[in-house]
């Protein structure tokens, strides 16, 4: 209890003598969480957004003429022979015609002096939930496209590709920006501390001259390390959830941003986010301190 | 550490101490002190009686021979051995060794706060040494502002506030009129009387004259007893 008391007092009179310092490294701190924290968050929802993509993935296989049931046999078992499929479709002249009509809705009349067989033939494949890498996909429409009688094979190429690469781009500013994190918390943590233990050394000494133990002197700059990283970890996530919830808010008319649900972190995302921080706080007083407080 | 009369609070054996370049500040020192005892150390300038205490509480180390603290080799004291250690023994150190931009409570209550004291038992006890050195109106000041002879008085009650049972004064009343230098033996008597052991260096002989108390002289990096202590 006294134990306690007398570490609070420490981590208390180290604030009040450089609480300017103290602030400046919460703030790197919190602004480090912030941003790493924010494109783990985008990065996070593309995933969520590129898993109902992958969901909805169909290939389309457009062929020159309608095929007999004989040769759509033969057309399934060479696409069976690349690989196991969810589904095969054949979908007829009269069959396209009728899905696009439906597809009109209301203007429906702008048909009416088409043929009804202007729509080619296709085959809808839809691959197997594992065969959703870009690359795979791109072998098998490769594949699909040699097929005898295939004029083109389409899945959306262009936009998913897009989508892939940007994904993959955000996934390295993650891994930048969580360098970022780990930089900042540890370094300036650890050049605070440092700064504190030089500024006060003459009084650590006096500490160790009337027998304050190893425990006494450096707990609180544990506790420091504790602090920054709890506070900071918090401050920035919650900048962070203040900002998506304005987002949100400010985009949640009809539009692009509402075909997919944004989610923010969960919890325990949250905790584990927390406890990094921390954990990387501490290792930076701690680091400080084995240089500067060795006895 | 134990206040049983009679047991030995400070034993050195062969004890010298060379500090670097070519200076022998103590040779072959042999003393032993009992538990309540009351010490003068005297010695001109320069006779190595800081060096002395500074090796009882291990912030310097001898260069050969060997220190015990109420039977504790204290070479081999380190973390929280040497940590007790130093709560138990109280230093008025020469310099003083205060931390000047701290107020004098503060200062005093230092050495009480490492060993853990509760808040109000701090508050009462500095307080109260205060008035006995008579720096009450002080307790708000910080020690940088302090003229020496109260600053010395600081040095002296942040030493004795956590009751050590071994207390180290090093020229106590340098700085101090006679009024004062009167009241700060008064403060040393009264702790005597309650038990600690006692050592004090200094030059001034009117604090030691007319006493009973055992009397020793460095002298050439040597110790000499000058007059043997009358134990009650
Ligand atoms: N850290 C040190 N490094 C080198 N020499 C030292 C050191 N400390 C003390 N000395 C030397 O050791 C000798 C004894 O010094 P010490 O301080 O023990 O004397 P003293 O009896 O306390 O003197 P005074 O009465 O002036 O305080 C002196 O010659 C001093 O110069
Ligand atoms: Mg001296």
């Amino acid at each position: 209890m006294s134990f306690i008391f007398a570490v609070l007092r420490q981590v208390y009179r180290n604030f009040r003598q450089t609480w300017l310092s103290q602030f400046m490294t919460l703030l790197t701190v919190s602004l480090s969480v912030f941003i790493f924290a924010f494109f783990y968050l985008v990065y996070n929802n593309m995933l969520t957004i590129g898993d109902k993509l992958g969901y909805d993935l169909r290939l389309i296989v457009y062929l020159e003429d309608e095929p007999i049931p004989e040769l759509q046999e033969q057309l399934k078992r060479k696409i069976l022979a690349f690989d196991e499929v969810e589904d095969i479709r054949f979908v007829s002249r009269a069959e396209a015609f009728e899905r696009f009509r439906s597809q009109l809705g209301d203007d429906q009349d702008v048909l009416e002096d088409m043929p009804k067989d202007f729509l080619p033939p296709s085959i809808e494949v839809v691959p197997l939930k594992s065969l959703r890498s870009l690359n795979q996909v791109k072998l098998f429409s490769e594949y699909l496209s040699k097929l005898p009688g295939t004029i083109k094979v389409q899945y959306g190429q262009d936009w998913i590709e897009r989508f892939y690469y940007f994904t993959r781009l955000v996934s390295i500013i993650v891994v930048l920006s969580a360098g970022l994190l780990i930089l900042t918390s540890v370094f300036m943590v650890s050049y605070k501390i440092r700064l504190t233990i030089i500024g006060r050394r003459e009084e650590l000494e006096l500490l160790r001259l009337v027998g304050a133990t190893n425990n006494y002197i450096r707990t609180p700059f544990f506790i420091e390390g504790v602090l920054h990283g709890l506070l900071g970890s918090s401050i920035g996530l919650a900048a962070l959830f203040g900002l998506f919830t304005w987002i949100k808010m400010k985009f949640s008319g009809p539009g692009i941003l509402n075909i997919f649900e944004f989610s923010f972190f969960q919890p325990p995302a949250i905790i584990v986010l927390a406890i990094i921080s921390i954990l990387l706080c501490t290792m930076g007083s701690y680091t400080s301190m084995r240089k500067y407080l060795k006895k | 550490m134990s206040n049983q009369p009679n047991s030995t609070m400070v034993e050195l054996i062969k004890v010298s101490k060379h500090y670097h370049p070519n200076i022998q500040a103590l040779t072959d020192v042999s003393i032993s002190i009992r538990s309540g005892e009351m010490v003068f150390i005297t010695g001109r300038s320069g006779a190595g009686k800081t060096t002395f205490l500074k090796l009882l509480c291990k912030m310097e180390l001898p260069t050969r021979g060997m220190v015990e603290i109420d039977g504790i080799d204290i070479r081999r004291l380190r973390g929280k051995g040497l940590a007790i250690l130093r709560q138990n023994i109280g230093v008025a150190y020469q310099d003083f060794k205060l931390l000047t931009d701290r107020t004098v409570a503060e200062n005093i209550a230092v050495s009480m706060e490492v060993s853990y004291r509760k808040p109000n038992q701090i508050r009462k006890r500095v307080k109260t040494l205060l008035e006995e050195l008579d720096l009450t109106d002080k307790h708000n000041s910080m020690t940088g502002d302090l003229s020496r002879g109260e600053q010395q008085r600081v040095a002296l009650a942040r030493a004795v506030a956590n009751s050590p049972s071994l207390i180290l004064v090093d020229e106590p009343t340098g700085n101090l009129d006679s009024a004062t230098t009167e009241r700060v033996m008064t403060m040393i008597k009264n702790l005597h009387q309650a038990g600690a052991t006692v050592l004090i260096a200094t030059h001034d002989h009117t604090i030691y004259r007319n006493t009973d108390d055992r009397l020793l002289e460095l002298r050439g990096g040597q110790m000499y007893q000058l007059r043997d202590g009358v134990m009650q």
